[in-house]
């Protein structure tokens, strides 16, 4: 039987523990879509509702990408907000525009929760063992924290490597091998040999620097290519850029009664998807200093777009300055450049004069 | 010699430029038409400086660019400064108004809110979705009425009953308007309404949730309508001031910036004669093909952007090694 | 100013004539009448309420919530408490849209600096906070007994489900008509507000068109044949919706959709119904530009043709 070819959309680099779960438990080859491009976009777009959020749009296009580079089965993790019933409007459109494909949606059944994913997944290879499950989940989950760990510490810190670049393809070096991962020891020993050669490049920091704290939606604030690269632009200015929202922060160690307290004196119920999330973020920013804040996401996104007011009272509250991004598919990069260039400077002469 | 500062805002409609002593003072000044070509419109510019120039009491020791076309501008005329409008337009008016709290601005396709403390910015906001409610919007309903855009503010003055004008969306409001003027509106009140829709539009949606603070200085080209000024003063029941050069202010921040900045360079008038061309190459590196802009002196490369990644990048340093 | 039992002692409470009023105000004015509270509403929805609401609002909130806005700030002064329900699940596996999760919130840090209390209830089945816990926290707030509060309830829910059977038992009526039918899908408070929905409704009644309402169906019934069109469709409200079309789509001769522009489910929604559903069907987004010109060409083509096959297919049946 011909072995089943497999795609997950982009998302970050989250690609990579997605391909090494799936690699361990189906028996299947795993098809890595095409980067992400205008192109990708373009086509999303051209297929997706009028007014649906970008991400459909990015995660429709890498269908397609991935679906004329060969794959034949796809996966949606599904989510919260307008992300649970993604899936099943994408399968609908693929199915339409006429690809025969097998699809993998968790739209409808609770992917944080082990035993779901086993139930489902059985369906697609029934000698599928729970202790088999819980091993690739395990490799997945670590592989996905130390991923974050290290990106928070390459976001505070690339704006100021001695040499431009070593941060970034060592990293890049890291999750190539991490593809081929499919043991826990195999992790532990090529993550120790890379947290050592990352520790050992040379980071001249000014004792002060400008710091700006990037928060949002999911997607858009998780996909550099969705944000126009901001971080990076960021970090070319020697600024420390820090993001707390990452997959290991909003689903494994996601505490909501906690979260809860934390924005007590800004909310008092859940807004909805990681609204509260960019609220605590986004006080906690406030409170340690940070000079400026950016938030993003896609035009449309209603729980963010809730967040805003909330986010305004404490940009009053604390004199803290913040940015609004809300991208579709039609944002222009000179509109973007000049409003950052403009944010970036407004900081700087904040932090002159406060000295 | 004295030394002097040329500064230059290119914008999408209008190209502005000034020169500056080191008092700040305006020794020349001109503002023009861009018409969809910069490199072109920088070298009319020049040209009518020139003529107001002394060259033998002066010496322009630094160049800054700003507007949409500042990057361009800026390898043209070899700048020591090229910034974003917002910065600029804050920095000259906080040099002629220290105690300014809030800075309208609205411009060719453009409009922006600046807010300021004790000389510093401390948040700004640009408009969003479409040029509704900007100087080219009220250009081409002009054009609609048969009138000339300058016209619009003192005839507006006469009115005393604006009609009501939808401005949230270009096309929409000239539908309206249409209707408006077949429904028998006079005149001067469809244009005291579409100077109030400007300024309802602009409320709404670039100074949203932004507490405005006088003194509120308004510039940009937009600035130079009295009907508009009126509007905004009724709107904000608060006096608006409007400097004489505010359609400069963009030109003179950046001339500022150049003359506080360190660097100097020589610069000549010359430069009006030279032959600068812009070539988009599409780079193939991946499927995003982005476009790259060339610019050539008398046909050598001198300088290109506009790449999304290092795929692009490498391709430019290349570039760079075979001219 | 709609105003019941007038009198200076009561408690006022505000209620906007936006968003959720039009699902639930007959429990909302039953319960705290029923409780000694005078109600004060909010007017009809008026151009000057949703540019009031515009501008309190983000740039690209929906319409809808535009409108509330404008409804929830007309209220301010003019009424002791104003009610904001906090919505967000009903029962496991199915949500609402996250606006109604968050309007409390929301309301609160928009008027931040402005005098006035919020009655708010909290409906979170999943969580443990159901409709009945949330009716008799307010009424203790109001410094009744749990008692009466609890009772007060009852007897309002009792009223809203009997007026939404006789809606439904009305409408059995309406269908049995001649002429065009036309079913209409879209949220109640887009359907019956004053200024979005009620032009369209008459348009298409000075058309010679009958309406059938989405809304007056039997919601659990509803739901379940959603769910067979769409499993994996989680909105409580969308679900409704989706599901009356099956129901009624048999007896009617044209779907009507409309949804406020940018409606996160019904972005979705809708594009699941057109591929899915075989039916004469149009989409109207509405936003907050007022061009009804625009909007009447496209019913009116809609229902031309409709007729036409009506027509041609009666020409049939003859020969």
């Amino acid at each position: 039987m011909k072995k089943a070819k497999i795609s997950f959309p982009h998302m970050g680099n989250y690609c990579i523990p997605i391909e090494v779960v799936l690699s361990m438990i189906l028996d299947c080859e795993y098809l890595t879509p095409p980067p992400i491009t205008k192109k990708t976009l373009e086509i999303g777009s051209k297929y997706s509702p009028d007014f649906v959020c970008a991400p459909f749009k990015y995660n429709l296009g890498c269908y397609i990408e991935a679906l004329e580079n060969g794959a034949d089965t796809l996966l949606q993790t599904g989510g919260v907000c307008r992300l649970s019933y993604y899936g099943e409007i994408h399968e609908q459109i693929l199915r339409d525009l006429g690809y025969d494909f097998t699809f993998i949606n968790f739209g409808d059944s609770e992917i944080t929760k082990p035993t779901k994913i086993y139930e489902k997944m059985k369906q697609y290879n029934p000698n599928l063992t729970i202790k088999h499950l819980a091993k690739a989940l395990m490799i997945g989950m670590r592989m996905i924290d130390i991923m974050d760990k290290t990106e928070d510490y390459i976001r505070e810190n690339v704006g100021f490597e001695e040499e431009e670049g070593t941060l970034d393809s060592l990293y890049e070096a890291m999750l190539k091998e991490f593809r081929t991962v499919r043991s826990y020891k195999s992790l532990k020993k090529i993550n120790k040999r890379y947290q050592k050669m990352m520790k050992k490049v040379k980071i001249n920091k000014p004792k002060n620097p400008i710091k700006v704290g990037f928060i949002g939606e999911y997607y858009t604030a998780l996909d550099p290519f969705s944000n126009h690269f901001i971080e990076k632009w960021l970090a070319k200015r020697g600024i420390v850029v820090t993001r707390k929202l990452n997959i290991s922060n909003t689903i494994f160690f996601r505490n909501v009664k906690r979260l809860n307290k934390k924005v007590k004196s800004y909310m008092k119920y859940d807004i909805g998807a990681t609204g509260m999330d960019t609220i605590k973020e986004a006080e906690w920013l406030a409170k340690h200093n940070y000079d400026g804040i950016i938030h993003v996401k896609s035009f449309g996104c209603t729980p963010e777009m809730d967040a805003m007011p909330i986010l305004e009272r404490i940009s009053e509250d604390y004199h803290i300055p913040i940015l609004y991004f809300s991208f579709d598919s039609q944002t222009s990069e000179i509109g973007i450049e000049t409003r950052l260039e403009a944010f970036y400077d407004m900081i700087e002469m904040r932090k002159e004069k406060n000295k | 010699m004295k030394k002097a500062y040329l500064g230059v805002d290119i914008g999408s409609i209008s190209t502005k430029g000034v020169i500056i002593d080191k008092n700040n003072h305006i020794i020349a000044s001109d503002y023009l038409w861009t018409e969809g070509n910069p490199i072109n419109a920088v070298k009319r510019l020049l040209k009518s400086l020139e003529k107001q120039f002394k060259k033998d009491e002066y010496e322009i020791v630094a160049v800054g660019t700003t507007g949409s076309a500042r990057k361009l501008i800026g390898v043209v005329l070899d700048a020591t400064v090229v910034k974003n409008e917002i910065t600029a337009h804050a920095v000259g008016t906080t040099t002629f108004y220290p105690d300014v709290r809030t800075i309208f601005e609205i411009g060719g396709q453009d409009s922006k809110i600046i807010l300021v403390d004790d000389g510093i910015v401390v948040d700004y906001a640009m408009n969003t979705l479409c040029a509704a409610g900007t100087g080219s919007f009220l250009s081409s309903q002009a054009k609609r009425l048969g009138m000339e855009v300058e016209d619009f503010g003192p005839l507006a003055l006469t009115s005393k009953n604006p009609t009501n004008i939808a401005a949230r969306c270009t096309v929409f409001a000239e539908s309206d308007l249409v209707h408006k003027a077949q429904m028998g509106h006079k005149k001067e009140d469809i244009v005291a309404g579409l100077c109030k829709a400007v300024v309802t539009n602009y409320l709404n949606n670039v100074s949203k949730g932004k507490r405005i603070a006088s003194p509120i200085v308004f510039q940009g080209g937009v600035s130079k309508n009295v009907g508009v000024i009126k509007a905004f003063e009724e709107a904000t029941e608060s006096r608006i001031i409007v400097d004489p050069n505010s359609h400069l202010m963009g030109a003179l921040g950046v001339a500022i910036l150049a003359r506080k900045n360190k660097e100097e360079k020589p610069f000549s008038f010359s430069i009006q004669d030279v032959e600068f061309k812009t070539k988009g190459v599409d780079c193939n590196g991946c499927a995003n093909h982005c476009e790259i802009i060339c610019v050539y002196k008398d046909n050598k490369l001198i300088d290109s952007w506009g790449n999304r990644c290092e795929r692009g990048a490498i391709k430019e340093r290349q570039n760079k090694v075979k001219v | 100013m709609v105003k019941y039992n007038v009198g200076d002692s009561m408690t006022k409470i505000g209620i906007p004539k936006a968003l959720l009023y039009y699902r639930y105000h007959t429990l909302w004015e039953t319960f705290f009448t029923k409780l000694g509270c005078e109600i004060v509403e909010s007017e009809e929805t008026t151009k000057e309420i949703l540019s009031r609401g515009t501008n309190f609002a983000i740039d690209e909130a929906c319409l809808s919530y535009k409108i509330y806005l404008g409804h929830l700030e007309s209220l301010i002064g003019k009424c002791d408490y104003i009610l904001i329900p906090r919505i967000a699940t009903f029962c496991d596996r199915e949500i609402v849209c996250t606006r109604f999760q968050a309007v409390y919130d929301v309301v609160k840090n928009t008027f931040r600096d402005r005098d006035f209390k919020i009655l708010d209830y909290n409906v979170d089945v999943c969580e443990g906070f159901s409709e009945q816990d949330g009716f008799i926290k307010m009424g203790q707030e109001l410094g009744k007994s749990k008692k009466e509060s609890l009772e007060a309830y009852i007897y309002a829910k009792g009223a809203m489900d009997a007026e939404h059977k006789k809606q439904i038992k009305l409408q059995k009526e309406e269908l049995k008509k001649d002429n065009i039918k036309i079913l209409l899908i879209s949220h109640p408070y887009n359907t019956y507000d004053n200024y979005v929905g009620k032009p369209v409704v008459d348009f298409l009644k000075s058309m010679d068109c009958t309406i059938i309402y989405g809304d007056k169906v039997d919601r659990e019934k509803a739901r379940k044949k959603a769910h067979k069109l769409s499993p994996t469709l989680q909105w409580t409200y969308n679900k409704e919706l989706v599901g009356a079309i099956e129901m009624y789509k048999d007896q009617v001769d044209g779907i009507v959709i409309m949804s406020s522009f940018p409606c996160g489910p019904d972005s979705l929604v809708n594009e699941m119904l057109v591929r899915r559903i075989k039916k004469a069907m149009v989409t109207l987004i509405l936003d907050v530009q007022d061009g009804t010109a625009g909007r009447e060409t496209r019913l009116e083509s809609f229902i031309d043709i409709i007729k036409l096959k009506k027509e041609e297919e009666h020409e049939k049946s003859k020969n």
